[in-house]
């Protein structure tokens, strides 16, 4: 690689396209059709198992089973909605969920980035032992844990009780999340750290000033990750928490398969309600996303 | 700045996680809880029998808490397993009645005074059979299952059929009219027969004196290669070529032969009581058919007589390491008593003893369940038999019969040295 | 610039309190390390340590109930390495893995790519399309795609006869197992790219901007671009998603279990689902474990390259 400057030339996005007139203008919007074309394609083909549930639950029973499949709702109904939120506990559970899924959330991503930083700027003894620790722990398939994992809350009385769910929840999380926010600090070039500490700032400020905005990206992709995994979440939820008090949305969810026929278009209902929540946290963290591209014109 | 807002956020999830674990602990300090598993079929069908069994248990234990929690079929013996291996195992739990051989062998129910339980000189022998183990009665039948040929009197109106068939050789025959009649539809059966439907072909096995297993001396031996076994599948195979354009590789649940039944698109089915009420839920079926549809025990290829059906059904055992042993069955024999067992006739089941017969009879929409019910088969109780289940063997060997992959004898030899393995083993 | 380079090197030995410093560094690491390893040490050293003595007991559900199994040594492992269905099922993991690993990592590469060029619009459109897919409970994703193929009402059936690529009614997907596997295969490569989309667009978020302003400069092509500076910056990424692919995907259970009605048969065990049938299903619990410990071995061992290079990937410079 060539021995860039260290401190960064503003370069905001507009002298991009300054570049990019070589090529004509014509050629240019070929090239926007395109690949807007391409997008479009991957949209639909990506999303349609997702629109066949959505408008599924705006459908009536007989549009739901056709030989011949309809396409669009016409005869769109808000019954399959009414049916799940009606549903006793739906809101309790909502609330369960999102008391676990927050706790989740939060307190992986500090405990992950703490760790992160350990494992990415520190050279240190029993380093490696814990980086091969921390890979091995996320092969162990969850199925053969279910009774061990019951058998030891059981004993702290950590059963039937949301705590319990958030702490299994987090060993789950953590894993994935110290590695990937790892991969996200080495991925910051050192130098932008140390020109910051020549200015006179502590390690502190300087991480807290250069390597936080950064590692944005990462934290965000992190955080959406550890909010699936914890909302999504069924087998520990269901065998673990007892009272239907106590119940999160998934184990909500699944009881609307019985052994006496599913009730498909409120299943389907009650399935977009409970994807709803993380395209909304999504659409709120989206902007960090965006953020970590133009950062680099910000800094300068 | 950044660091106050950090800080704040953590006490918030630390407070809210304490908050959860606070709610936890207050509950059991001083009052008995009696836990009750049940599955969600009570919930959505007769939860009112469930309230009423609560309260008149609490009349005679007045300040007993009893919480009665709702399971789900799929994932409900797992959680169960755990429950067990971490010592909080419920004081009631209920179990289908196939699944309940394992954990009786296994010793994990305490034994049942059958005396303490309403009408239990005449609980169903398939349902009691399912309770007994080694002569030890270990559960409370619950309620029974059966299965019944569902059909549309304006079709067999139709295709000029005036009374439903009495033996196997006029349902055929009655079955081949409606062919004759609507089947230039390509998607119409007169039957409705996927291949993967074991246990409506296991029932053709018993009607002809044949069956999945005998014991003989402590030891199990596959018995499908009996030439009465043999005549019941190649009958089966006969049926389901002239009557039905089901999948062969299917079985009888997805899809609920409701949903092509509602379209319009199958004449009858041989079904389980609450499949009619399903068929006519907005949600999935049509409602319009309610006045067309009716139901009538499968015939015996005996005149008279009627095809053995699958008895299913439920049971209710009080596991071994219950603390609460006493009041677990008081609470059941609440749940079960003559006036709850009616409301569950009423849902659409079959009650658990015979002289509660006459409760499903006087209902136009139990009756021919409750008459198929009095010739019934059931699998063969034997700790290992769930793992024959598990293992697909039966499915597997309808499919190879009905797509034509393996001649009746080879598919049935196959099956029963299969059988024959697996339910001996550990022995 | 070097002057540069050597006034910082300078400064740094140069900073005061320097011996504190290097207590505080000695001790930093662990204080940091310490909070995530007592979280996941807490919860999970018991089941483990379960977990393995399980895999050398005898515990069906017999000694379940009474909480005590009955050692026998190795008895379980030379059980499962005898059984011939184990090393079918062992082979077939592996491929099944590998086939789902390369479409992930390939097509969500190339999505995240795409997502770079597009305009802001397009972008937030198709990301909030992957997001809707990521966030589908995997058990009502299952369910849909189960009805997308279901051999009566199915929409592939319908689509693909009127398309006259054969007559497909009442075709069913599952009969052949290689079919089965490869809606299988399908649904678990369409539920896990947008995983690796997002997680690459956001490493592809931080190639500074002046590096690739540099290079199309200087003449270079799009693609040699990517290859000499977005690629090598995005190894660390790259090698991550990777392992993590190859874990999750060796152990895919669900869409397996659920699509074929909680009853697969033999030709699509995978090696999750042979652990859970032993365990759950014959109610073996040492047995089950046992495939669950040999499990993790073969994967420790398949990501072997993986984990090295993420061990010496970022040493601290």
């Amino acid at each position: 690689m060539s021995a860039t400057p260290i401190a960064p030339t503003p370069v905001s996005p507009t002298t991009a396209h300054l570049v990019g007139r070589r090529r004509s203008a014509r050629k240019r919007r070929a090239g926007r059709v395109g690949i807007n074309a391409l997008a479009l394609l991957v949209f639909v083909v990506m999303v349609f198992p997702v629109y066949w549930m959505v408008s599924t639950a705006f459908k009536t029973g007989p549009d739901i089973f056709g030989y011949t499949p309809t396409w669009f709702p016409i005869h769109a109904t808000f019954a399959n909605f009414g049916d799940a939120i009606h549903r006793q506990y739906f809101w309790r559970d909502v609330a369960n969920s999102l008391i676990v899924v927050v706790a989740v959330v939060i307190i992986s991503l500090v405990l992950a980035l703490l760790a992160a930083l350990a494992l990415a700027k520190f050279r240190f003894y029993g380093r490696r032992a814990f980086i091969v620790l921390i890979i091995a722990v996320q092969m162990i398939p969850l199925n053969a844990l279910i009774i061990p994992l019951y058998i030891a809350l059981s004993r702290a009385h950590e059963v039937n009780k949301l705590s319990g769910v958030i702490i299994t929840y987090l060993t789950f999380v953590l894993p994935f999340t110290i590695w990937t926010l790892r991969g996200f600090i080495i991925g910051v070039p050192k130098d932008l750290e140390e020109a910051a500490m020549v200015d006179g700032a502590t390690r502190f400020g300087a991480f807290v000033r250069i390597l936080l905005p950064l590692v944005g990206p990462g934290l965000v992709a992190t955080s959406i990750f550890a909010f699936i995994q914890a909302w999504n979440e069924y087998i520990i939820a269901y065998v673990f928490l007892s009272s239907p008090t106590k119940q999160t949305l998934t184990v909500w969810l699944a009881s609307f398969t019985t052994n006496r026929g599913t009730a498909w278009g409120p299943l389907m209902a009650a399935a977009t309600l409970t994807s709803l929540p993380v395209v909304v946290f999504f659409v709120l963290v989206q902007r960090k996303i965006a953020f970590g591209l133009t950062a680099g014109a910000v800094r300068g | 700045m950044k660091a106050r807002v950090i800080a704040a956020v953590l006490l918030a999830a630390v407070l809210a996680a304490a908050a959860t674990t606070a709610s936890g602990s207050v509950a059991k300090h001083n009052a008995t809880t009696v836990t009750v598993w049940l599955q969600d079929d009570a919930k959505n069908g007769w939860a009112d029998a469930v309230a009423a069994a609560t309260r008149s248990f609490q009349a005679k234990h007045p300040g007993v808490n009893v919480d009665v929690q709702y399971q789900q079929w799929t994932t409900h013996l797992t959680k169960f397993d755990a429950a067990l291996a971490g010592n909080n195992a419920p004081d009631v739990i209920e179990l289908g009645n196939s699944e309940t051989a394992k954990y009786m062998a296994a010793g994990a129910f305490a034994p049942i005074k059958a005396k303490a339980y309403p009408n239990s000189s005449k609980w169903l022998a398939g349902l009691k059979s399912s309770c007994t183990y080694n002569g030890k009665l270990l559960c409370v039948p619950y309620y029974a299952g059966a299965r019944a040929v569902i059909y549309r009197m304006d079709y067999y109106r139709q295709a000029g059929i005036r009374s439903t068939p009495r033996s196997l050789n006029q349902f055929v025959a009655d079955g081949k009219k409606l062919m004759k009649k609507f089947g230039k539809d390509g998607n119409f059966s007169a039957f409705y027969y996927p291949g993967k439907n074991w246990y409506a072909t296991m029932g053709f096995v018993y009607d002809y004196g044949g069956q999945i297993a005998v014991k003989k001396n402590g030891k199990w031996k596959g018995a499908l290669t009996s030439p009465q076994a043999i005549k019941g599948l190649t009958a089966a195979k006969s049926v389901m070529k002239a009557l039905s354009r089901a999948p062969r590789t299917t079985d009888e649940a997805h899809p609920y032969p409701s949903i092509p039944f509602a379209k319009g698109k199958v004449a009858s089915f041989v079904g389980n009581g609450w499949e009619w009420p399903y068929t006519l839920d907005p949600k999935v079926g049509n409602p319009g058919l309610a006045n067309v549809m009716n139901a009538y025990p499968m015939p015996s290829h005996v005149k008279g007589r009627y095809m053995p059906t699958f008895l299913g059904g439920s049971d209710l055992a009080i596991p071994a390491t219950s603390g609460n042993k006493t009041l677990a069955a008081d609470w059941i024999a609440a749940y079960t008593s003559t006036a709850n067992e009616k409301k569950m006739s009423d849902a659409g089941n079959i009650p658990n003893a015979s002289n509660l017969a006459a409760l499903a009879a006087g209902n136009p929409k139990v009756s021919p369940f409750a008459r198929a019910a009095k010739y019934n088969w059931f699998v063969p109780i034997s700790p290992n038999w769930s793992n024959v289940e598990s293992g697909n063997v039966l499915q597997e060997m309808c499919q190879a019969i009905f797509t034509g992959r393996k001649s009746v004898r080879a598919a049935a030899t196959s099956a029963s040295n299969t059988i024959t393995r697996i339910l001996n083993t550990g022995s | 610039m070097a002057a540069v380079e050597s006034e910082l090197a300078v400064s740094s030995r140069r900073r005061p309190r320097w011996s504190r410093h290097r207590i505080a560094r000695g001790v930093a690491p662990y204080a940091l390390l310490a909070p995530a390893t007592i979280a996941i040490g807490a919860v999970l050293a018991y089941p483990l340590y379960l977990l393995v003595r399980l895999s050398f007991e005898r515990y069906g559900l017999f000694e379940l109930i009474r909480h005590k199994g009955v050692w026998i040594g190795a008895a379980n492992y030379t059980r499962i390495l005898h059984d011939g269905q184990f090393w079918h099922v062992v082979l077939r993991t592996l491929a099944f893995t590998a086939v789902n690993v390369s479409l992930t990592m390939v097509l969500g590469t190339a999505i995240a790519l795409l997502l770079v060029q597009l305009n802001s619009f397009m972008r937030m459109l198709l990301t909030a399309g992957l997001v809707f897919v990521w966030a589908t409970p995997v058990v009502v994703a299952v369910d849909i795609w189960r009805w997308m193929v279901d051999s009566e009402f199915g929409v592939a059936n319908w689509t693909l006869t009127k398309l006259h690529f054969g007559n497909f009614t009442h075709h069913d997907w599952f009969v052949n197992p290689w079919s089965g596997f490869a809606v299988i295969t399908a649904l678990v490569v369409w539920g896990a790219i947008p995983f690796v989309t997002i997680t690459v667009f956001a490493g592809l978020s931080q190639v500074p901007d002046e590096l690739l302003e540099a290079a199309r400069i200087d003449g270079a092509r799009p693609f040699a671009v990517f290859r000499e500076i977005t690629l090598p910056l995005l190894k660390p990424i790259f090698v991550i998603l990777a392992s993590l692919s190859i874990i999750w995907d060796f152990q895919v259970f669900n869409q397996v279990w659920i699509m074929l009605d909680q009853r697969p048969s033999s030709d699509y065990f995978l090696m999750s689902i042979y652990s859970f049938f032993e365990s759950f299903r014959i109610s073996e619990y040492g047995l089950g474990s046992a495939i669950a410990v040999v499990m993790v071995l073969i994967m420790l061992v398949v990501t072997s390259f993986y984990v090295r290079q993420m061990v010496k990937a970022g040493e601290v410079r």
